[in-house]
């Protein structure tokens, strides 16, 4: 369990805290909610109540994370969040396609939703468009994927974001910075095992010493792609839910996991890894949790 | 014997060794017929494409690149691929003309990318998934029974230079320096 020198940032994501000191305020958790085909929203609307509930319970908080497969799916998706998530709630969207992304953050823009929105994800793929269009039409956050194909140790993933590795003219952070966004989450970049997935781990508390940002990642990835783990299907559920515990035991702010169905196995398992990272940096650090910290919420 | 054939790993099944046809398989469940040297399925547009050089140009045998099924949504993999055969790279390392995001190949030299492009032939089936026309597309290609290319070019991963000093008193990372209590430091500072 870690504490930091680099004084660390704290941003609000719509009522939501993320980052600062380990033990102060609580994992935040981006739940994937995935829509594989046709989105059923009367399902995702299950998975809404659910996290909302069990976030009230532990004190965890829960951002819903919409995955934009389709163009077409643009508007009902976005339909879907101005009816169904609270109002001032926030949001993540994820979504690969660069044109798909231009389009949303126009559509969001018109419904007046970026307020709530966090950008999932500015990576070294940027293209001139989607910066044009992440300057017309700015989120209020984003999350910076530091994934560098050339190098993919903790260095690399720095490199990335300081000086774009020699694949950008900029680094990923000033490229953001200059878009507008100061609310900037690092994604370490999860990578396949074999291409060294355990440097997003091990790169969480490099980066928040150089720079301050909240950070975390995927990893839930690592163990998807993990295919030696289909021989044990009972061992995978739990190696998927427990991976998002070496985030916080990192130092990390942030989860992301997926798919949100898993959110009643990963939501207590952050939460005790929460109270367990607080007790130990009260303890030597003076770091006091937050109201809303688990270890207040669940320990009377 | 596999890694003797392909020595960069991956999701594939290695077949005939002497086979001259390899296949990509995107979005696809599809069974090639055994006389084909290797197949596998490809998701990403950087690493996942220099596998696929790396284990090709590593059996001279293989002349034909067999590519089919739908192509990854916003990876774009399989047309990259094609891109990089028909454009190489640029000097920043991305794929000429490539759709997709994040299309850089930094693991391999040029000089396994020209191989690459020298040794195979791309068929582009992208947008394919019938079973009986890709099969008849792998026929037409074992038919030509094609001349080995030569010696395995055995492509090395690029790395960047290990730093570790065992006589280093570091944890976790070279930048930081982590005390007995967990307090973290950056070094140096």
């Amino acid at each position: 369990m870690f504490s930091f020198t680099k004084e660390q940032k704290v941003f609000d994501l719509s009522g939501i805290p993320i980052g600062g000191q380990p033990g102060m305020y609580p994992t935040v958790l981006f739940g994937g909610l995935f829509f594989k085909g046709e989105p059923d929203f009367d399902d995702a609307k299950r998975h809404l109540r659910t996290i909302y509930e069990l976030c009230k319970q532990t004190g965890v908080p829960v951002i819903p994370d919409f995955f934009i497969r389709k163009v077409e799916y643009i508007q009902p998706i976005l339909s879907f969040i101005e009816k169904a998530i609270p109002k001032k709630h926030p949001f993540s969207i994820d979504i690969i396609e660069p044109s798909i992304k231009i389009q949303t953050l126009e559509q969001l823009a018109s419904r007046k939703l970026l307020p709530r929105t966090i950008y999932n994800s500015i990576h070294i793929g940027i293209t001139k468009e989607e910066n044009e269009a992440l300057r017309a039409y700015t989120p209020e956050a984003a999350i910076i994927v530091a994934f560098n194909p050339k190098d993919t140790t903790p260095d690399g993933k720095i490199e990335v974001l300081e000086n774009g590795a020699h694949l950008l003219e900029a680094g990923l952070l000033e490229i953001t910075r200059h878009i507008g966004i100061e609310k900037i989450l690092i994604d370490t970049a999860a990578l396949t095992p074999g291409e060294n997935s355990g440097a997003a781990i091990a790169a969480i508390p490099v980066i928040k010493e150089e720079y301050g940002l909240p950070t975390g990642c995927a990893i839930h990835n690592v163990v998807e792609k993990s295919r030696w783990l289909n021989d044990f299907p009972f061992a995978k559920k739990t190696v998927d839910v427990a991976s998002n515990n070496a985030i916080p035991l990192f130092g990390g702010d942030y989860a992301i996991f997926g798919p949100i169905e898993n959110a009643e196995l990963v939501v207590p398992l952050i939460a005790w890894q929460d109270i367990l990272v607080s007790e130990y940096t009260e303890n030597y650090f003076g770091i006091s949790p937050v109201a809303s910290h688990p270890r207040r919420n669940l320990l009377k | 014997m596999t890694d003797d054939y392909y020595p960069w790993g991956g999701e594939f099944t290695a077949c005939a060794p002497q086979g001259c046809v390899a296949v990509v398989l995107l979005n696809i469940q599809y069974n090639p017929p055994k006389s084909v040297a290797i197949y596998g399925s490809l998701k990403t547009e950087n690493i996942g494409i220099e596998k696929i050089i790396a284990n090709t140009i590593s059996n001279p045998s293989i002349r034909f690149l067999v590519i089919c099924g739908d192509d990854i949504r916003g990876h774009r993999s399989g047309s990259s691929l094609i891109a990089l055969h028909k454009n190489g790279i640029d000097h920043n390392h991305r794929i000429i003309n490539a759709p997709g995001a994040i299309p850089y190949i930094e693991n391999l030299k040029e000089e396994a990318i020209k191989r690459f492009q020298a040794q195979l032939n791309v068929i582009d089936l992208i947008g394919e998934k019938e079973k009986e026309k890709i099969d008849e597309a792998i026929a037409d290609c074992t038919s030509k029974s094609p001349q080995s290319f030569g010696e395995p070019y055995i492509a090395i991963r690029l790395k960047p230079q290990a730093t570790v000093n065992l006589t280093d008193n570091r944890a976790l990372h070279s930048r930081i320096i982590v005390d007995y209590l967990g307090k973290v430091k950056k070094r140096g500072a």
